[in-house]
């Protein structure tokens, strides 16, 4: 498969870079670790006239540093590598959830490249969807890609996996983020008005179509997570057919902070691949407050997690599989968790 | 489209080379500099077959622009060792069954040496862990454990007998 | 003999220095000056009449140098003679989604791309068969007009009689099994490089574990004699049968190099390889068997569906296997077997590993195993006591010379701790056993004619250099390897001296391929003979030389050596020297074709399933199951396999636990998803081949039965461990939680599905024979 013809920019900086993006508007893509733009170039879902590679700026703008101080907290350079992220003594002691969540992605060749920043902004995806241009145009094309009018049939662009529906349910498959969004991260944003921080669990849209609030001018620069948050025990459970290379087919992030007498003091669960975006599991928090481990107050918990979980058929696995294992794994992770606490590492 | 002159060290030697701003990495080295030894066995970065040392860290050429590493060390197969000097890792792999069909086996040989300059004594678990992106269908990546520890074995006896000079 | 010097001992692959250092060629690594790129137009439609196809835009296109269609080249072709129903370009009509319509040579790909947008086909679609048995009922609109009902081939067998069987039985069961289709996946896409040559030739450089065949089916298509054409093999990246047949590239480089007279290079993309496939089908297997009191297997009746998509290919034979190999691996009287090959549109499938036989030896060996369990039988032993007494002839009329699978069960029982282990495990944990067979090699060749179906051919001239011309593939089996050492041993000279020149039509006589595990038996036997027919030239040249009776000369390190006397010792090249002096260049020459008796029968399909001998495997399988996920791990599996003679130990395991990580792949990941005839995971990230992380501990060991045929007793290594794999999976899985899954690939869902209707059906109180479940 040739890639498509494309311009090729290689900004010296931050501010260059935005310019460069606010001059092309839909037609710049961003270029990191390329273990998901470049598949997704050859197989032509999409066609940018220029490209802006900002691994150029790893080194000139901290982009690829990884920092901690008792008074900021984490703060993690959009570029750095997905292997820094999880082999980062820092991140494994203070923020466990992460290290655990990233040292899943892909494999470790994938991970060199990979960069935290692009995990964050992966493309969504659905097996209607991530296919090769003679696939698609021979399906017809979906809503969230459509092909030209002669090969679409009557009826326009249809969703294969609601068919009759209006919106894209082309699953969210990054691990980085359901980790980051149980340790409360902010994400910080350079755009042509300079620096803008955001909630992480702001910056997701659960649409397959339109996945993150990021203008066409920005660029992810940092992810932050409080101090409050370090030494947090956590952990993260992933659905895959092999344990390596794939995607996540659903994923189970928890990051629990449990007083000595094992009384949860904060917690946090949220999912990925089941949804359009990854999501914190709502009103948990405020459950397992005060609460110690008890199998109904899991089970109750776990079934919370089941209604925010709508996986629909955007891969290999079935919608029941995936929900399913969302309980089991909400379970066990939080009885992992809890266990941890109580000073027994796993 | 345009081509442009880029720059290039590959096995330590320096190219220039005129590509467009879209050629691959893994093409460049197979079609303009002759380094056919990395393969490409997939389209969507999931075989390994394309890794390629970049600045000592192993990575898939296939999904690489050619034009974004002008600034590094690249290291294909053919650099690991030469014919009558092989790298343990090579003649590991040469004589220990780990190369069958062989077609993957340029991509396992990096991510080895890559593994074995970190940690030149890996467990069983860590050599799993370190080629779990590299698939192999002929193997059943027994014989690759196996061709592994012999490259540890000779890695070690080389440099014994020769603690200075001993590249990596 | 004197004891083996190279033979036996494991040696390191001869090409294995190339393929270290990234030296070694492949197809796609090839290029020559001049060369242009090709691609291939596929159908979007997964059947349709083709009524127009308008190539001029393209044609137009600066860089284009060739448009070619069905028009130019339409003879139809297939690997079967009863089979030539397809064309490298569909003339009539796209039959899958995927089917090959045209071809574009450029001078870039990004062009030859662009002019594939260029060419409008007019198509009409038709309805399509997506279902095997929906497709055998079908009134109209049948693929082939010639293959009614879309049955491409059926065959019904029957051996003594089932009735009779059955009713001496005290347990029966029948079940229906499915298996998902599989592929493959060789690491290498595959490439063809057509070399237009001056002088009106044509050169193929071709990714291909047949280039006879390859070099016969150009020779038709292109209508050149086959004499005009040459096939080379270059380093092969796996083939597992998925380069066992003309795949579709083959044929268009070399029609598109013809027609620009220029070279032409086209490399499959991961998708086209999906789509050229030639795999493993669906099957859906009905597998009855009747068990006596004592465990004696008293009959089998299977009837046997499989989806073969849109071309005949290797069909026929893959139906045939599966029948032929049911009753063979154990001595059963009664054997019914009903048979269908049905044709879909879908890319069509052909041979791959353990060819015919592993879904239904999946079926059978799941089967055995729960009447053991019903007769109170432990299932190791319920396989001891039915097994062949060999050498014999089986029911259907294959013969067995050498049967290593008592001795291969005893070591997987005794290895694994099976005693202490089956039945025993806690909840969660079990144990499973099963056992595989398979053929050395066809008895009959696909294209029937009297010509040896390998012929080896040894030079030696001045240099003391052998030479050794072998038609056979190495395809990263061992292929080469074996030939050097079986000459090295019986010249008694060091592997170094001998250059193999391998699978190139203009300078090597013919061997049918690298398929159905023949190498090592037949092209080993030729080889063998060649050899020492070498031997006998230069010892009667010594002997000539010096006076003496070529009795007592001996060839070994090196050296030419008189046993009575001590004095005469000649360095090989002082021999070859003397023996030159009589002939010239030494020429020796070694052919092999199957015995008569081992060709089997002579019912309708009887063809398919004999072999000069047959290897076996027995294996067991050690799993875990998590109950509140369904996941399996795998923890050990260990295999026995009867070579009969491991020539080289170290490609011998090599085999056997690559065979054993391709069934394990069928067993528990591995599947070709399909809506609507459009393969939902067409790519390396999507179908899922084992990574490291997944692949247990495979522990080999060798039996050695010794063949009294195969060449020092060795028979076929590669394939015959796959099929006992899955059967082993199921059955540890069985003895882990109580659940029989007939579905493959067996995946954690249909675990969990299967561990909750178990769950319901006590709860209400009902239980099944054997727990349940089913």
């Amino acid at each position: 498969m040739s890639m498509p013809a494309f311009r090729l920019e290689r900004p010296r900086s931050v501010a260059g870079a935005v310019s460069i993006l606010a001059a092309h508007g839909p037609d710049a893509m961003i270029l990191a670790g390329g273990t998901d733009v470049v598949p997704n170039l050859q197989m032509k879902l999409f066609s940018p006239r220029v490209l802006v590679d900002i691994k150029s700026l790893a080194k000139v703008c901290r982009l690829s540093a990884i920092e901690w101080s008792p008074g900021n907290g984490l703060r993690i350079g959009a570029l750095s590598t997905l292997t820094a992220v999880c082999e980062s003594l820092l991140i494994q002691e203070k923020f466990p959830v992460l290290a655990r969540a990233v040292a899943t992605i892909a494999g470790p060749l994938q991970r060199n490249m990979g960069t935290l920043g692009g995990n964050l902004c992966l493309e969504t995806r659905c097996h209607w969807y991530n296919q090769s241009e003679f696939w698609r145009k021979s399906l017809g094309g979906c809503l969230k890609l459509q092909v030209s009018d002669a090969l679409a049939g009557k009826e326009g662009p249809v969703c294969h996996v609601a068919p009759g529906g209006r919106r894209c349910w082309a699953a969210w498959s990054g691990d980085a983020a359901p980790a980051l969004l149980t340790l409360d991260a902010e994400i910080e944003i350079a755009g042509p008005a300079g620096l803008r921080r955001v909630a992480l669990a702001q910056f997701y849209r659960n649409d397959g179509m339109d996945r993150i609030a990021l203008g066409r001018d920005e660029l992810l620069t940092a992810v932050r997570v409080p101090p409050r948050m370090a030494g947090r025990r956590g952990n993260y459970r992933k659905l895959r057919v092999r344990n390596s290379i794939d995607y996540p087919l659903a994923g189970v992030a928890v990051s629990m902070d449990v007083d000595p007498r094992g009384v949860c003091r904060d917690a946090r669960l949220a999912l990925t691949a089941v949804n359009p975006a990854p999501l914190l599991v709502k009103e948990v928090g405020e459950w397992l407050i005060g609460q110690t481990a008890s199998p109904e107050l899991i089970e109750r918990v776990a079934q919370q997690a089941i209604r925010t979980a709508k996986p629909l058929t955007t891969s290999g696995s079935t919608p029941v599989y995936r929900r399913d294992m969302v309980r089991v794994f909400t379970r066990r992770a939080l009885e992992e968790a809890w266990r941890e606490t109580a000073g027994a590492p796993v | 489209m345009t081509k442009h002159l880029i720059k290039l060290k590959v096995n330590g030697e320096p190219y220039e080379v005129a590509v467009p701003p879209n050629k691959l990495l893994l093409d460049v080295l197979r079609e303009d500099l002759g380094f056919t030894g990395s393969k490409r066995g997939c389209d969507d970065s999931s075989c390994g077959c394309c890794a390629v040392l970049i600045d000592g860290a192993p990575m898939l050429a296939c999904v690489a622009l050619a034009s974004s590493y002008q600034d590094c060390e690249i290291t294909t197969v053919e650099g690991l060792g030469t014919l009558d000097g092989l790298h343990p890792v090579q003649s590991g792999f040469a004589d220990g069954g780990g190369s069958q069909c062989g077609f993957c086996t340029s991509g396992f040989l990096i991510s080895t040496k890559a593994l074995l300059d970190r940690n030149p004594q890996p467990s069983l678990d860590e050599i799993r862990e370190a080629l779990s992106s590299n698939l192999c269908r002929c193997t059943g990546y027994m014989q690759i454990y196996e061709s592994v520890k012999l490259a540890i074995e000779r890695a070690a006896a080389r440099k014994a007998a020769n603690p200075a000079g001993a590249r990596s | 003999m004197a004891m083996n010097s190279v033979i036996g001992k494991p040696l390191p692959m001869i090409e294995s220095r190339a393929k270290v250092t990234g030296l070694g060629k492949y197809a796609d690594d090839l290029s020559v000056p001049g060369m242009l790129i090709g691609r291939i137009l596929h159908s979007p439609h997964a059947h349709a009449v083709i009524r127009s196809i308008d190539t001029s835009r393209a044609e137009a296109l600066p860089g284009v140098k060739a448009v070619a269609t069905g028009r130019d080249a339409p003879h139809p072709y297939g690997i079967l003679p009863i089979g030539h129903d397809e064309c490298v370009f569909t003339v009539d009509k796209a039959r899958y989604i995927g089917d090959n319509i045209a071809a574009v040579a450029a001078t870039s790909a990004a062009i030859a791309e662009q002019a594939l947008d260029l060419i409008h086909v007019d198509y009409e679609l038709l309805p399509a068969f997506f279902d095997p048995l929906e497709s055998m009922q079908s009134a109209e609109h049948w693929l082939h007009p010639t293959k009614p009902n879309n049955i491409e081939k059926e065959y019904h067998h029957l051996f003594g009689s089932v009735d009779e069987g059955f009713a001496q039985a005290a347990f029966v069961l029948e079940q229906r099994f499915f298996a998902g289709e599989v592929t493959h996946a060789a690491m290498e896409p595959h490439a063809t490089l057509a070399i237009w040559e001056p002088d009106g030739r044509l050169t193929v450089h071709s990714s291909t574990q047949v280039p006879y065949y390859l070099h016969r089916t150009l020779s038709e298509v292109l209508e050149m004699p086959m004499s005009q054409i040459r096939v080379i093999k270059p380093l092969i990246g796996g083939g597992f049968g998925g380069k066992s047949e003309i795949i579709p590239l083959e044929v268009a480089a070399s029609v598109l190099a013809k027609m620009a007279k220029r070279p032409v290079k086209i490399t499959y993309t991961r998708e086209e390889v999906f789509l050229a496939h030639r795999g493993r089908p669906i099957t859906i297997v009905d597998m009855k068997v009747g068990l006596t009191e004592e465990g004696k297997i008293s009959a089998v009746a299977a009837r046997v569906v499989q989806d073969g998509g849109a071309y005949c290919g290797y069909g026929p034979v893959t139906v045939l296997y599966s029948g032929a190999l049911l009753g063979a691996l154990y001595d059963i009287p009664n054997v019914r077997y009903d048979g269908f090959r049905v044709l879909t549109n879908k890319p069509a499938c052909g041979a791959m590993r353990g060819h015919g036989t592993v879904n239904v030896r999946f079926a059978f060996e799941s089967v055995l195993d729960d009447l053991a369990r019903d007769a109170g039988i432990d299932p190791a032993e319920v396989r001891r006591r039915n097994l062949l007494k060999a050498p014999c002839i089986t029911v259907n009329g294959l013969r067995v010379t050498s049967y290593g699978l008592p001795e291969c069960i005893e070591k997987v029982v005794e290895r694994s701790g099976w005693k202490e282990k089956q039945g025993k495990l806690p909840y969660g944990k079990g144990i499973g056993i099963a056992c595989s067979h398979y053929v050395s090699g066809a008895a009959n060749p696909i294209i029937r004619s009297n010509i040896p179906h390998t012929t080896v051919h040894i030079k030696i001239d001045r240099d003391a250099g052998v030479t050794v011309y072998t038609g056979a593939s190495e395809i990263g089996q061992g292929s080469d390897t074996m030939h050097v050492q079986i000459v090295a041993e019986i010249l008694g000279v060091r592997p170094e001296r001998i250059r193999l020149i391998a699978a190139d039509t203009e300078l090597t006589p013919i061997d049918l391929g690298s398929y159905s595990s023949r190498v090592t038996f037949m092209a080993g036997n030729a080889c063998l003979e060649a050899a020492r027919n070498m031997r006998a030239q230069i010892l009667e040249g010594v002997a000539a030389k010096y006076k003496l009776g070529t009795a007592m000369l001996d060839m070994r390190d090196e050296q030419v050596i008189s046993l009575d006397d001590s004095r005469l010792r000649l360095t090989f090249d002082e021999a070859v020297a003397a023996a030159l002096e009589f002939r010239g260049a030494l020429v020796a020459k070694g052919t092999y074709a199957p015995p008569e008796e081992s060709r089997g029968g002579k019912h309708k399909g009887a063809g398919v399933g004999p072999s000069p001998s047959y290897s076996y495997s027995a294996q067991t399988v050690e799993v875990s199951v998590d109950t509140d996920t369904g996941q399996i791990r795998v923890e050990k599996i260990i295999a026995a396999h009867d070579c009969g003679r491991a020539l080289n130990p170290l490609t011998v395991e090599g085999q056997v636990e690559g065979s054993v990580y391709m069934g394990l792949g069928q067993a528990l990941q591995e599947e070709m998803v399909w809506d609507n005839g459009r393969l939902m995971n067409p790519s390396l990230l999507e179908y899922k081949i084992a990574t490291t992380l997944e692949t247990p501990e495979i522990e080999s060991i060798i039996v050695e039965s010794i063949d009294p045929e195969g060449p020092f007793g060795a028979k076929e290594a590669g394939e015959g461990s796959l099929a006992a794999t899955i059967p082993a999976v199921a059955n540890a899985i069985y003895d882990a939680v109580g659940v029989r899954i007939n579905s493959l690939p067996i995946t954690p869902e249909k675990i969990l599905a299967a561990l909750r209707e178990k769950g319901k059906q006590q709860r209400g109180g009902k239980s099944g024979s054997n727990g349940g479940a089913r």
